[in-house]
């Protein structure tokens, strides 16, 4: 930038803040701003790129809506600006991150609770504030008119996430469900549908770990969309009706935050990198670890103990027949012995109240006569 | 002059020992804590509040999981103690196998069907146990026996995966659910209905029965009674010296039972412990 151009910037920097603040009017901080490589730097010596994409800006939600530099950037109200009050760019960042509170007020809200802003408050400047995942001068409308989240804004979310959590990312990425994410299937979870947005709380809770089975049930149990890819919705209750499942289930809706070893779903089935049961190299790895995940509470349990737990098949003639045979002989055996007993006790008690009448009748008569 | 009315006791007869009345007490204890701690934990899948609730109120589920034990440990202990008490009756005492099922028994069932019905005139006469009353016994011998083997399962999953298919694990759970469920309800029905509901027999808890009830209920026994023939009499001397050969073979039984049992709730751990987490 040239003494003469910042000169004339000076001349203009009485109607900065005027121009600055009219919709569509960003054009007068893009006269600097939107020039590459423009910078701050910092006091600590960190610099952070102030450069606006002004196609990209208006192409974005906020952009579009018309909002003005300075309805978010509410100090630059003169030109040249005040130095920056934060020492840092990371602090910067932070700093000014509650200024989407004046119109995102209930995501706002939401993020306080969440697992990032903790991590924050306990000294890990890196966690993410509302404009590390929704860059606001470049994010897209995600959301339909009903408020839901568009197709295109949900394939879009692993890549955000992986902006710091790329290990995690690489497994979804190649589990079944991130797989058919990519290709665009909109029936498959994305991050959030598991870990929340905003509110995201830490996985790593005991109140985490009780409430996983629900989530993988929310889809798992759905007859339209397990039918879609023959997929059986009865793996919930054959979990269930196990000791671990039952135990699992009564823990998350009595005592939420009760610490528990118990198998939930993704002991087995692995956490972000999921795969098909029809996927061979997985389904020989679930159930070659399934002895060694039986053995982390059961230390001595022997190569056919994994066998007690049916892998979610119901059982049928031919699958688990002990189990198939023990409850149709229940089936029988319990409605017939307890309704010829029902039938028995029913006979003997009207046989009883009868006779009774009639030996009172008799006596009756013989009183009488 | 009036004469003093004089209050003569009904006349009644011993119908239970009070071995027998103890039994039954500790039988009807364990086996209600039995239900109460079982149910709730067989209908975990129905998600009712009430029996969570249920649950919570006993200590929550692993109290209730422990509880369960104990009262299943006392109804084996009662079991054995059961045995012990008709080993002694039969080989010392000697005293008639008035429990044994007999061909009469379905006679006397199939009588007692049509007679409810109005297809026979005459109710069955029956002896010191109706046929109903055998059934109960021998229902109650064989659940526990089924509960015994398959609690043992449930209980040992380690050492039951080394000897059977794993699949027999779940297979005994449903087998101890489901015999559990048949148990109640039959006494829900049967036991009640014969015993409490038709009139209160309270001779389990007296030991002794009233001559009416014995008229309507055992009129083959009190026959025989009057008749003087329903207990030989037994030479004390003859039944000393059985006696002093009873005590030390059932005090060895005895020592083998419970050691048996005390090997039972203590072999594995596994299935009640939880380790910590990692």
């Amino acid at each position: 930038m040239t003494r003469s151009q910042q000169g004339l910037r000076t001349l203009l920097g009485s109607a900065f803040l005027v121009f600055a603040a009219l919709p569509g009017l960003a054009q007068e901080c893009l006269d600097c701003h939107g020039e590459a490589g423009t910078s701050v730097e910092f006091k600590d010596g960190s610099k952070k790129d102030v450069t606006i994409d002004a196609s990209a800006w208006a192409a974005s939600v906020h952009g579009e809506a018309g909002i003005g530099c300075s309805d978010c950037h509410t100090t630059h109200t003169e030109y040249p600006h005040l130095p920056p009050a934060s020492g840092s760019a990371r602090d910067y960042t932070i700093a000014n991150y509650t200024s989407c509170q004046a119109c995102h007020e209930e995501q706002f809200k939401r993020q306080l609770d969440g697992v990032h802003l903790k991590a924050i408050a306990a000294g890990n400047r890196n966690a993410a504030v509302c404009s590390d995942c929704h860059n606001p001068h470049a994010q897209k409308k995600i959301t339909g008119d009903d408020g839901r989240l568009l197709p295109e804004g949900r394939v879009g979310i692993p890549g955000t996430c992986a902006r710091c959590h790329g290990a995690i990312q690489e497994q979804y990425r190649h589990s079944v469900h991130g797989a058919a994410l990519v290709d665009g299937n909109p029936d498959v979870p994305t991050c959030i549908d598991c870990h929340g947005v905003h509110d995201i709380p830490d996985p790593r809770t005991a109140a985490f770990r009780l409430a996983s089975p629900r989530m993988c049930a929310d889809c798992h149990t759905d007859t339209q969309k397990m039918a879609k890819y023959k997929l059986s919705t009865q793996v919930v209750r054959t979990y269930v009706a196990d000791f671990h499942g039952s135990t699992v289930t009564l823990f998350q809706r009595r005592h939420p935050d009760q610490v528990t070893g118990k198998p939930v779903c993704y002991d087995c089935h692995g956490v972000h990198d999921i795969a098909s049961k029809s996927d061979p190299k997985k389904s020989l790895q679930v159930k070659g670890n399934l002895l060694a995940t039986c053995r982390k509470c059961h230390p001595d349990a022997t190569t056919s103990f994994p066998d007690a737990w049916l892998s979610h098949y119901v059982p049928t003639r031919d699958r688990n027949p002990a189990v198939y045979w023990a409850r149709v002989a229940y089936n029988i055996l319990i409605p017939g012995v307890v309704g010829a007993m029902v039938l028995f006790v029913g006979s003997d008690f009207v046989r009883r109240r009868i006779d009774r009448r009639r030996h009172l009748e008799r006596r009756h008569r013989a009183e009488s006569s | 002059m009036s004469t003093q009315p004089t209050f003569e006791p009904p006349p009644s007869y011993s119908r239970f020992t009070r071995s027998d009345r103890v039994q039954h007490v500790v039988m009807l204890v364990s086996f209600l804590v039995l239900a109460v701690t079982g149910l709730p934990q067989k209908y975990i899948y129905l998600n009712n509040p009430y029996l969570d609730d249920l649950i919570d109120l006993m200590g929550g589920l692993e109290a209730v999981r422990v509880v369960h034990r104990w009262a299943a440990t006392a109804l084996m202990l009662v079991t054995v103690y059961h045995l012990l008490s008709v080993a002694q009756r039969v080989l010392v005492r000697r005293v008639a196998l008035s429990m044994l099922p007999r061909y009469q028994d379905a006679l006397d069932a199939w009588r007692s069907v049509r007679y409810n019905l109005g297809l026979a005139g005459q109710r069955p006469r029956m002896d010191r146990f109706t046929w109903e009353e055998k059934l109960e016994y021998w229902s109650l011998i064989w659940g526990t026996v089924v509960m015994i083997v398959t609690g043992f399962m449930l209980w040992n999953p380690i050492a039951t995966a080394r000897l059977l298919p794993g699949q027999w694990i779940p297979a005994a759970q449903v087998v101890h659910g489901g015999e559990a469920l048949l148990a109640i309800l039959a006494v829900l029905v049967w036991h009640f209905y014969a015993v409490h509901l038709r009139q209160f027999n309270r001779s389990m808890f007296t030991g002794r029965i009233s001559e009416e009830e014995m008229e309507h209920e055992h009129p083959l026994e009190l026959e025989r009674i009057k008749a003087g023939t329903s207990q030989p009499a037994l030479d004390p001397a003859l039944r000393a010296r059985r006696q002093r050969i009873f005590l030390p073979v059932a005090g060895v039984v005895a020592a083998l039972l419970l050691a048996g049992i005390y090997w039972f709730v203590t072999f594995e751990q596994t299935a009640i412990t939880t380790l910590p987490v990692k």
